[in-house]
């Protein structure tokens, strides 16, 4: 066997943690359109999600999120279709959710081109399926999506599944648990409360969690500016997601990561 | 902006675990032909890639079964371009952690073992520094809860709660940890050099 002689060892220096936090654009798609809506309703078209994702592509996004919000089996095969016609540009990882019923529809989103699925409301009545995911794909491409609310600060948080319409009667906490326990890769946590406000991210409560759970936590809702992701990765965050302020074109990506960068947050740029 | 390569014919060895998709549009992109074989009879070409989908275990099972681990030694042996992406990667060392029992392909001494992480698996963007100049040194993306800790062929590292090797060289035979597939241009071009895709 040849020795490998190296001219010298790779300089990393001490820091054991040289991973990124990432921005993630999610893309809400409804009948083949990219829309926006505020706390969950009134919708409105922001684009197409192929040239939305390519664009956040170039600008430097960690991944995409692709949400079919239709999720109706009408709507299926067009959801199909956008997924594989954005996989063929793309070449970062891309998650795919809404609607996932079986493990026949990861099978289908995955072969359609996507890397992750992100599981919600069948991971709450159906939890089986996350472990049924890991093991047949991986962990990695299992992210659970979790639509949390809380009407005021002081209030417990409440569990929502069915895109934010339909209340839990399930402890939040040991859900956060439960989903670590049975194999998920990640936890997309979505803070009803802030979505669509521009408010900023729910640190307190995205950070508490994000900062106990052995898997990466990605905050999501309220992000309205750069400020707001850099209280987010200050208060433990993985990831953040957002979706208006880069869909309306507000800000870029690459403009958000170097703000972050001269804060003194490790990202990809 | 990628130099397109001379139309080579990649093939990709279908170990049945997963998604595919990215890689192969991967080296469409950068001009390649793209063959997916099941068995060593459907290999075109002189680059072979043993794809980032599966575990150690389901991984080294198909080899097996489908009669790959002859084929793959004598294409070591003849020195031809192989490259082995995050499990595949792992497959050219002696065992894994993650599927103990389970003997690899053996070529590279060390084991595969459970990476000492702050969160598992480790998902997203880290530097690594590549020791050769035979790779550009970039930020790829990684997803992973194995690693191998050391190795005398080890060429790049990277670190999450400790140091792993992030790429492996052995003459013509590479290997790296992350996915290049998942990882932009940067990752395109890692592996075009790995290839040689010039």
């Amino acid at each position: 066997m040849i020795k490998n002689t190296r001219a010298s060892k790779p300089q990393i220096g001490d820091d054991t943690n040289l991973l990124t936090a990432r921005i993630i654009p999610c893309l809400d798609v409804d009948n083949g359109r990219v829309v926006k809506g505020t706390n969950f309703v009134n919708l409105r078209d922001m684009g197409d999600p192929v040239e939305l994702a390519m664009q956040y592509e170039c600008q430097g996004a960690d991944e995409i999120v692709f949400l079919d919000i239709s999720a109706s089996s009408e709507n299926r095969p067009t959801a199909l279709a956008n997924v594989t016609r954005i996989a063929q540009q793309l070449s970062i990882p891309f998650t795919v959710g809404g609607g996932l019923k079986s493990l026949a529809d990861v099978q289908a989103f995955l072969d359609a081109g996507a890397d992750k699925v992100a599981l919600n409301t069948t991971a709450v009545t159906h939890p089986e399926i996350i472990e049924q995911v890991a093991k047949s794909y991986g962990s990695q491409c299992v992210v659970v999506a979790v639509d949390v609310n809380k009407p005021s600060q002081d209030s417990s948080p409440q569990l929502y599944i069915h895109g934010g319409r339909t209340l839990v009667n399930k402890d939040f906490n040991q859900w956060v648990n439960e989903i670590q326990q049975r194999g998920a890769g990640e936890i997309l946590l979505t803070c009803m409360h802030r979505d669509g406000t521009g408010l900023g991210f729910d640190n307190e409560l995205t950070g508490e969690i994000a900062k106990n759970a052995k898997i990466q936590v990605i905050a999501s809702g309220g992000a309205k500016n750069e400020q707001h992701f850099l209280e987010a990765f200050r208060h433990g965050a993985d990831a953040c997601l957002a979706a208006g302020m880069f869909h309306s074109g507000e800000y870029r990506i690459d403009q958000v990561k170097q703000f972050l960068a001269d804060n003194g947050v490790k990202v990809r740029i | 902006m990628i130099e397109p390569s001379k139309a080579y014919t990649v093939t990709i060895i279908d170990t049945k675990a997963g998604n595919i998709f990215s890689l192969k549009a991967c080296l469409q992109r950068l001009g390649c032909e793209v063959m997916v074989a099941k068995t060593p009879a459907q290999v075109v070409g002189d680059r072979l890639i043993i794809p980032g989908q599966g575990h150690f275990g389901s991984v080294m099972q198909q080899l097996t079964t489908e009669g790959w681990l002859n084929f793959l030694n004598q294409w070591k042996s003849d020195d031809k371009y192989l490259l082995g992406i995050c499990v595949g990667m792992q497959v050219f060392f002696e065992q894994s952690e993650e599927s103990p029992g389970v003997l690899g392909l053996g070529w590279l001494d060390g084991k595969v073992k459970k990476l000492n992480s702050p969160k598992q698996p480790m998902v997203g963007w880290s530097s690594c520094q590549f020791s050769t100049a035979s790779f550009e040194s970039g930020m790829p993306y990684f997803v992973n809860s194995y690693a191998i800790k050391e190795s005398q062929q080890c060429i790049a590292t990277t670190s999450y709660g400790e140091t792993f090797c992030a790429a492996v060289k052995l003459n013509n035979l590479v290997g790296f940890q992350f996915h290049p597939e998942k990882s932009s241009h940067y990752g395109s071009k890692l592996v075009a050099q790995a290839l040689n895709l010039s």
